[in-house]
């Protein structure tokens, strides 16, 4: 298809702008006919002005895109307030797409609830979102992301005694986790209501393929994370 | 699209010395000068009769010698090249100054690379219409009421990074539905260019407010829409393929459409300001104008436009605006090429230091990924070998890296995009993110070539019969 769209390019490119007068918008505004408009003073003061202040703030944020793609360097590293403020939260970027590397484990996240019934078993959460993803050409972001998401979340707000690290982003992760279980549980567990929930995840490292023999920087073995006990209350349920 | 721009020229400048067709020395100028610049030799006498004077350097001179007959114009090739490095001598100031005439005269000139600006709006606002109209059975879940990332939760998480939701404006399932409905309304009238102006601004607020009230179940498609939603605003995506366009070429009346529009608008920020949800300064870290700086002036410009083109359409003041919108078009245009660019960079060159992405065998985990295998089949037999996961993978980081320099020169460029357009196709399907591959596509779509679309458009107008004639 690019090449079809190559040959007639140089040829047509100025054929469609049949609006305006010969020339103009075909050859630029330099174009024989029309040619260029000829401004009065005030309006080329204006249009100067503006074209400046425009140039100016696309470098600006074009400079700061950048800066923010970049690993940490001693510019970005200096201008990091101004950096942040200009790109977050509406200009955030996040484009290291399976890089450095590609993910390579496969986290399952489970829960158990507490009752006056006891212990419930372990529920597999995970595995309800993969047996919804399963043979479906569209499936929703509630099944590709929300879980998988937040404990992303999590695991990037606690550090490996499960303590937080980020303030308020950390109760809100904690939260979060919280009530994706308890949405999926529901209220009761063995018939009387759920007073606490304990997650754990599972980390099973994918294979190396069979044709190499690619040693795995961490233990290959799968690891298990459990999460302590986290009381439930009515208040937990609001909304869901 | 600047890249066309900097490929035509490219090509151009490569010309030039072949054909030694002394050239004006427009260089910003876009298509027509380098149409002239291809043409044979047969044509030069008749074009350097006109420009010998501004064009200044001495290939012009030899051919006042050269000049009768067309023949006689062809030694000039061979004198080509060298004058060119000569021309740098007497005239650099009076060629400088007029570069940046004609820079300045298409900067602030019609609106360019306006069917691929018209191929992104369309794209994005489908990719926003499927991504809704997916998920609205279960949208209060994911971005409501009902979501697990509570209003309340979200709102705390707002203070710290301000982002900007109408949703956490105000409790209740209701609100939530009538935005939710509002948004895909707002991506359709986008789809339709219908009063764009007006609509691309509605899009923007709805697609940042469903996206930051549910910041954490996006993925890396929503940020691209995000991003695009915000550029796209700011570009006049609706001077062809819209129905704006279509009410222009019919020559219909105004109406009141826009009027009415303009004063919903105005009664909508007035409310939003008076119960204080935007505000004139900027909450956040970012210590500039607000949102409600930025959607007065949007405004404001919008009735100073309606105004100055009822009193004085043929006026200079007309004029002016107009030149004020295609330089922010121009700006913001720029922007999506620069963004698609900095997204293929970056994911490339972070590969690039991945020992997997080294060793040919990163394909093979994705494809082993629960999260990522709707067809486990298919991604097995995929996976299973060597030569197609080593292919792929070293293929993508070189796509990716690649891409951004391959803008310079067209035709490469071209083969690029198709290649990329096919990767992402099968990303949709194997890797099960549909709504991620169509917005890649779409923000591909800004690198399309002009031909392609202007062929396409030829083809639109002879299927539709009620459709004006347009030129061959």
């Amino acid at each position: 298809m690019a090449e079809r769209g190559e040959v007639p390019e140089p040829e047509s490119e100025p054929e469609p702008e049949p609006e305006p007068g010969p020339g103009r918008g075909a050859g630029g505004e330099s174009g024989p006919g029309a040619g260029p408009r000829v401004w009065s003073l005030p309006a080329l003061v204006v249009l100067s002005a503006a074209a400046m202040a425009l140039l100016s703030a696309t470098a600006v944020l074009l400079g700061a895109l950048l800066l923010t793609n970049a690993p940490p360097n001693s510019l970005s590293q200096r201008y990091q307030s101004q950096l942040n403020g200009l790109v977050y939260p509406e200009f955030e970027q996040n484009w290291r797409l399976f890089a450095p590397d590609p993910l390579q484990d496969n986290i399952n996240v489970r829960v158990r609830a507490r009752s006056a019934a006891g212990d419930g078993g372990w529920v597999d959460l995970t595995a309800q979102d993969i047996a919804a993803i399963r043979g479906n050409p569209f499936p929703s972001h509630a099944e590709q992301n929300e879980l998988r998401r937040a404990w992303d979340f999590y695991d990037t707000t606690h550090d490996d005694r499960e303590m937080p690290t980020a303030g308020v982003r950390s109760s809100l992760a904690d939260e979060y986790l919280k009530r994706i279980a308890l949405q999926r549980l529901g209220r009761t567990s063995g018939g009387a209501p759920i007073t606490g929930v304990e997650l754990r995840a599972d980390t099973v490292p994918v294979a190396p393929p069979p044709w190499t023999a690619a040693p795995r920087p961490a233990a290959a073995g799968p690891q298990s994370r459990e999460l302590p006990w986290w009381s439930v209350s009515d208040q937990d349920y609001a909304g869901l | 699209m600047s890249s066309q721009e900097v490929s035509r020229q490219d090509t151009d400048e490569r010309q030039e010395p072949l054909s030694g067709t002394p050239r004006r020395p427009a260089q910003a100028g876009p298509p027509a000068v380098p149409a002239l610049a291809i043409e044979p030799p047969a044509a030069v006498p008749a074009t350097a009769a006109v420009p010998p004077a501004q064009a200044g350097p001495p290939a012009t001179a030899l051919l006042p010698a050269a000049a009768g007959p067309a023949t006689a114009a062809r030694p000039a090739p061979a004198a080509g090249p060298p004058p060119l490095s000569a021309a740098a001598r007497p005239g650099v100031a009076a060629q400088a100054g007029q570069a940046a005439a004609a820079a300045f005269a298409a900067f602030t000139g019609r609106p360019m690379a306006r069917y691929q600006a018209a191929v992104v709006r369309i794209g994005f606002a489908l990719v926003v219409l499927v991504q809704l109209l997916r998920e609205w059975p279960g949208s209060r879940e994911l971005y409501g009421d009902r979501s697990p990332w509570s209003l309340d939760m979200a709102r705390r998480l707002a203070q710290q990074t301000h982002a900007f939701s109408v949703l956490e404006w105000q409790d209740g399932c209701w609100w939530f539905e009538a935005c939710y409905a509002l948004t895909v309304l707002a991506a359709v009238l986008m789809l339709l260019g219908w009063r764009t102006r007006f609509s691309s601004v509605a899009f923007l607020v709805g697609v940042l407010s469903v996206q930051n009230r549910g910041v954490l179940v996006g993925d890396g498609g929503d940020n691209l829409v995000h991003l695009m939603a915000i550029y796209l605003a700011f570009t006049r995506c609706a001077e062809v393929w819209s129905l704006d366009a279509r009410r222009r070429d019919r020559g219909a009346a105004p109406g009141v459409g826009g009027v009415l529009l303009w004063g919903v608008a105005a009664g909508l920020l007035g409310w939003a300001q008076l119960t204080g949800r935007i505000s004139w300064a900027s909450a956040g870290g970012w210590s500039g104008p607000g949102w409600a700086a930025l959607f007065w002036t949007l405004w404001a410009v919008a009735g100073l436009w309606w105004v100055v083109n009822r009193r004085w359409p043929a006026g200079e003041g007309r004029a002016v605006l107009d030149a004020l919108g295609s330089m922010v078009h121009h700006c913001a245009l720029f922007m999506v090429g620069a963004q698609v660019v900095l997204v293929y960079a970056t994911a490339g060159l972070y590969k690039v230091q991945g020992p997997r992405w080294q060793d040919g065998t990163a394909l093979y985990y994705p494809l082993h990924l629960d999260y990522f295998t709707p067809w486990p089949g298919l991604s097995a037999l995929l996976g299973s070998s060597a030569l197609l996961v080593f292919a792929f993978s070293y293929g993508t980081v070189l796509l990716q890296v690649a891409f951004p320099f391959t803008l310079v020169n067209r035709r490469l460029k071209n083969v690029l995009l198709a290649v990329m357009v096919l990767e992402h196709l099968g990303i949709a399907v194997l890797l099960g993110l549909p709504v991620f591959s169509l917005a890649m596509i779409a923000a591909d779509a800004v690198f399309l070539p002009t031909g392609l679309l202007l062929w396409l458009d030829r083809r639109a107008g002879e299927w539709r019969p009620g459709r004006r004639p347009r030129p061959a």
